[in-house]
């Protein structure tokens, strides 16, 4: 069970749980009056769709599937995440 | 196809499909479905800023960071238990799945641990739309970890008892749960950490 450490997906692992307290630590909530932030907003959601296209390429391995599975997937988050920071920036 | 076909062709063939087309146009449509949500509520969060960025302080951002992580961790072991049956570890493949539903049976009680203290508190869906979002598409994304941990248990039944594991079936069970991850990283996102 030990030799899975060093299997490739348990570095993808380590990445997306490493970014996911890097995003914690960028959009911590210290005090009871939250402010907006664009550049908050921004990298949480940027961190946000990295962790989406390593989970979608790594562990449903979308890499080595077919190209219509690929551009259905990768265009998913492709399309999602500046959709949301627009409408975020646009709607007030 | 074989057991043996399958095991060789993910890592030779760049073109080979993990589970069924059934499953992935069920998880691109749930992924689209989660996605239009995922607009709405940002249509709203802009229309009301205020109310939202005042009501996500109450929000517990070390159990959402915490599920995240058990999610993760989760996803990882049915990756590894998905390879290990490619490759006729069917042991290994039985200790990293029941490693990943116990973890991923870590979620809804850390969903309740986090619930429950702020019903109590008087945060209920009916308090405002940012709490209606929150605990809908929270709760819908709970009903999908509860369904992938009956999955998974079934996977792992077929692991123990089947003569041959069905290599598909372990694939589809094993892609939906991933699914179920990556919907609650954007979770994560919008209602916890973005402002």
């Amino acid at each position: 069970m030990i030799a899975y450490l060093k299997n490739p997906l348990t570095t993808v692992w380590a990445i997306l749980s490493l970014i996911t307290v890097a995003a914690w630590l960028i959009g911590r909530n210290v005090g009871t009056d939250l402010q907006p932030s664009h550049a908050v907003t921004l990298s949480v959601l940027l961190i946000a769709a990295a962790k989406a296209q390593l989970v979608i390429m790594y562990f449903m391995e979308v890499r080595s599937a077919p190209r219509w599975l690929k551009r259905v997937a990768y265009g998913w988050v492709l399309v999602l995440f500046p959709l949301l920071y627009l409408t975020n920036q646009l709607v007030n | 196809m074989t057991i043996s076909q399958v095991g060789q062709a993910p890592r030779t063939r760049a073109d080979y499909l993990p589970g069924d087309h059934g499953m992935w146009f069920f998880i691109v449509g749930d992924l689209l479905i989660f996605g239009v949500y995922f607009l709405c509520y940002m249509v709203y969060r802009g229309q009301n800023l205020d109310v939202f960025l005042y009501s996500q302080q109450f929000l517990s951002q070390g159990i959402g960071v915490a599920n995240t992580i058990v999610l993760l961790t989760s996803s990882l072991f049915v990756a590894l238990a998905t390879e290990a049956v490619r490759e006729h570890k069917i042991r290994d493949a039985g200790r990293l799945l029941s490693l990943a539903i116990v973890l991923g049976a870590l979620f809804p009680v850390l969903k309740m641990v986090e619930w429950i203290p702020k019903i109590s508190a008087g945060h209920t869906p009916g308090e405002n739309l940012f709490f209606m979002y929150y605990y809908v598409m929270t709760g819908l994304h709970l009903l999908h970890v509860l369904l992938g941990l009956c999955i998974m248990a079934f996977m792992l039944r077929n692991l123990r008892q089947a003569a041959q594991p069905d290599i598909k079936f372990i694939e589809i069970g094993a892609i939906y749960w991933h699914m179920v991850d990556v919907l609650w990283l954007v979770l994560l996102a919008v209602f916890y950490l973005m402002r």
